[in-house]
């Protein structure tokens, strides 16, 4: 790629205002905070709010006795293919509503079929189950779900303002049956999906029928990730007993329960081992496979499989490292540092479109040459040697990700990626991740630091085992994979190798079509189908998030 | 049967060459400069110049150890021996063109010196130690063609600056500025220990290597000096690995003809 088309350049001139090639620079001349608006408005808050509490709060004058932070460029951040710079600041999930509410929204997410409770209804209470019934329950489910009463005397409720993006929506792949629910309630597959797309994902889901089920954000703020399939089945089961005039208590009830709360089921984390002392429905337990189904970008721009891949790799940056690596696992909050590189500046999406480029030049397009020794050799090393020459070419991109970790894990993502848009193998595209490392590791004499370059001497061994306690196909690892549980910086980039098999190849999906069904749903708060501008406009202030308590606190 | 000879490190570049230097401990490493042995401990921080060394157990000889072959096969450091506490020397190397990267210092300590524990990450390598054994091994590591005053920084914290550019003496940034350039000597001046605490005088660690020399001396690939790709052994040995790895993970048996 020629230097005038690096995508990286104009946001490094940008960062920089200096020669993105020129080797030497000026520091200790930036003033500190002072050269950072979001600094300034930082210590303006922390000074004011200290006088109120009467106890000391945030002052940068405490950074090493002293010497506080931007003794170099206290750079700004690009969101790589949108024209939004910001602050890093401004992409911390504390600092940004939207990167809170692409959380909210998955973790406030059951899917639960439906077949099993109107068989209960019909074969063992007699109870006939037609379109029009169906839309009645839902009606009845769409006031009860947020939290309100339906059968009962003498009940509290919720507040409709706090709770007004809780609902349930169905979805099935019966066209008949889908033309008479009512479309206030339907996820319509073929209108939410490119035609092929909306073929396979309508095969896979027959003449099933499933309720997606959003729980309000303020629960999802408040609560933990395994109150939603309870709050749901509560729900759901006062709901049937409404809509249907069943008995209160009868052992049929206890059935719909149990549908509701487990057989039925279909949670977006999966339960983690009891030493991470989290329910499920909580990050770490997202599969990889999962978290890019949710991921809608792959049904807007099909014809662009490495920008679908970038896009899911962003919620992965925001999910794994930010939320889960970085607060649940670590505690405090060095890792957006980290992670914001594989969804910043165009330096990944350069790296991957530099690879895509080769693929399709050698192997005559995506998904095409079958996984071998050769082929993983070939594009992880010169995908790996592009990204590394390019660190060497451009300081200022050395300067950038100025932890090797965030080099490594950019370098490896981009060759990963590149072997998983070839094969439509991502077991293979993790392969060629561990090749970039060790050869990383060699070129530079440097890799990340211990934890994770740990990982990566082992991950060759592991990324073809299907051992049950060192294995799995790659799709459904995720940081409660043994070997991933403390992967830092690695998942981000994980989510786009799983991503780009599949989109490589034209899937509508890559593990589980109901989950990608179930959010293509404009009515969610988050937008799935372009996560880094909805992220961006996290950062520019500019998203409304749902679970806001204004109507219950005193107005400022 | 042949008698094992390592090769400590594979690769028929320049830069390989170098790493293969480093790593074998029968090569003498060049001494540059001379730092006092009290400027070394001022630099560590660890103990005033002439205190006596903290200890953490009596001596062995006084402890009665139990029978242990281990015990007789490994002769105790004299730090080990005498309980001197554990303590550190870090460092951090630029990425352009000094004379070790992280692997490289790691490695390189491995194969030299006995009783250490060494870390690696990408911007720095703790060296742990008894003390009086780690007093000893800084002086070599300070004072030899590994360590360019420049480019290599002693850091106990606040490590940031290995992969920024360098300022418009040459010198690798620090967010601390434990170090200077002295524009009158051309020398580079500690002013601060690693841990950051101001020191009474300024140490000199001596004149910067010049860069067409660093470049000679230098472990590191980089495209715009040797670049890794075209090395083809090297490339062709990490390779191998990765598919040896893969395939023995996969199933043991498969793996044929190492």
């Amino acid at each position: 790629m020629a230097t005038e088309k690096k995508m990286f350049l104009e946001a490094l001139r940008k960062k920089f205002k200096e020669s993105p090639e020129e080797k030497y620079t000026k520091f200790y001349i930036y003033e500190g905070w002072k050269q950072s608006k979001r600094k300034k408005e930082f210590v303006e808050w922390g000074t004011k709010l200290a006088k109120e509490r009467g106890i000391p709060f945030y002052n940068p004058e405490m950074h090493l006795g002293g010497i506080p932070l931007g003794q170099r460029v206290l750079m700004p951040y690009r969101l790589s293919q949108t024209d939004i710079y910001c602050e890093g600041d401004d992409l911390h999930f504390i600092n940004n509503a939207a990167m809170q509410q692409m959380w909210h929204d998955i973790r406030r997410t059951v899917i639960v079929g439906l077949d099993a409770a109107h068989m209960v209804l019909q074969k063992r209470l007699g109870k006939e189950v037609t379109p029009e019934t169906v839309n009645h329950y839902l009606e009845v489910l769409n006031h009860a779900l947020p939290g309100a009463a339906v059968i009962q005397e003498h009940m509290v409720e919720t507040h409709p303002g706090l709770v007004s993006d809780s609902y349930v929506k169905v979805f099935t792949g019966d066209d008949e049956l889908a033309d008479e629910i009512d479309k206030r309630f339907l996820i319509d597959i073929n209108k939410e999906f490119p035609a092929d797309q909306a073929a396979q994902l309508k095969a896979a889901v027959g003449k099933r029928i499933y309720q997606v089920l959003r729980m309000p954000t303020i629960v999802a703020m408040t609560c933990d990730g395994g109150t939603m399939s309870r709050w749901s089945a509560m729900q759901i089961s006062m709901s049937m007993v409404n809509a249907y005039k069943l008995m209160a208590g009868e052992a049929a009830i206890g059935e719909f329960a149990f549908a509701a709360k487990h057989a039925e089921v279909i949670e977006m984390g999966t339960l983690m081992p009891w030493r991470r002392a989290r329910g499920p429905n909580e990050p770490g337990g997202v599969p990889l496979g999962y978290l890019v189904d949710i991921c809608q970008a792959s049904r807007v721009k099909p014809e662009d499989p490495t920008w679908v891949a970038l896009e899911a790799i962003s919620m992965g940056a925001v999910l794994y490292d930010q939320f889960w690596f970085g607060s649940y696992m670590s505690g405090g909050v060095g890792f957006t540092q980290y992670a914001t590189c594989t969804y910043t500046d165009n330096v990944l999406d350069d790296f991957c479109y530099y690879g895509a480029d080769y693929v399709k030049k050698k192997y005559g397009g995506f998904g095409k040459a079958k996984p071998s020794w050769d082929l993983i050799k070939d594009i992880a090393t010169e995908v790996t040697l592009y990204g590394l020459e390019q660190y060497e070419r451009f300081p200022a991109l050395m300067e950038t990700h100025f932890g090797g970790s965030q080099r490594a894990a950019v370098v490896a993502a981009g060759a990963g990626v590149a072997v998983s848009l070839a094969t439509g193998n991502s077991t293979a595209g993790i392969n060629g991740w561990y090749l970039s490392q060790l050869l990383h590791k060699e070129e530079m004499g440097r890799l990340g630091f211990y934890g994770y370059d740990q990982q990566d001497q082992c991950g060759s061994a592991n990324s073809f085992s299907y051992r049950s306690d060192e294995g799995l196909p790659f799709n459904l690892r995720g940081v409660n994979y043994p070997n991933y549980a403390l992967n830092v910086g690695h998942q981000s980039a994980h989510t786009g190798i799983v991503q780009a098999a599949h989109s490589g190849r034209g899937d509508a999906w890559t593990t589980n079509p109901l989950i990608k069904i179930a959010f293509a749903d404009k009515d969610l708060k988050f937008d799935f189908t372009h996560p880094r501008l909805c992220f961006g406009k996290g950062a520019l202030r500019e998203f409304m998030p749902a679970g806001e308590r204004s109507l219950i606190i005193p107005s400022r | 049967m042949v008698a094992y000879k390592p090769q400590y490190y594979p690769g028929n570049s320049k830069i390989a060459k170098n790493r293969k230097k480093y790593l074998d401990p029968s090569y003498k490493l060049k001494k540059l400069r001379t730092i006092s042995d009290d400027d070394l401990v001022k630099l560590m921080g660890h103990r005033v110049p002439g205190e006596a060394y903290k200890s953490v157990h009596p001596p062995l000889e006084e402890m009665g150890e139990p029978a242990c072959p281990i015990r007789e096969l490994v002769e105790p450091t004299p730090g080990a021996k005498a309980g001197d506490r554990i303590r550190y020397i870090q460092f951090t190397d630029s990425v352009y063109f000094t004379p070790l990267t992280p692997y490289m210092r790691a490695w390189m300590g491995h194969t030299r010196y006995r009783g250490v524990d060494i870390g690696v990450l990408s911007g720095r390598v703790p060296l742990e130690a008894r003390e009086r054994d780690l007093e000893k091994v800084a002086k070599e590591l300070v004072e030899t063609e590994i360590f360019d005053p420049a480019r290599c920084g002693i850091r106990g914290a606040t490590v940031h600056g290995h992969s920024l550019r360098l300022d418009e003496n040459g010198m690798m940034f620090d967010a601390l500025r434990r170090f200077v350039f002295d524009k009158k000597t051309g020398e580079v001046v500690y002013v601060k220990d690693q841990i950051g605490v101001p020191l009474d005088k300024p140490i000199s660690v001596g004149k910067p290597i010049k860069e067409e020399e660093l470049r000679e001396m230098t472990s590191e690939y980089r495209v715009d000096g040797v670049p890794f790709r075209e090395d083809k052994e090297m490339v062709e040995f990490v390779q191998r690995l990765h598919m040896l790895r893969t395939e023995a993970g996969f199933d043991p048996n498969k793996v044929k003809g190492i």
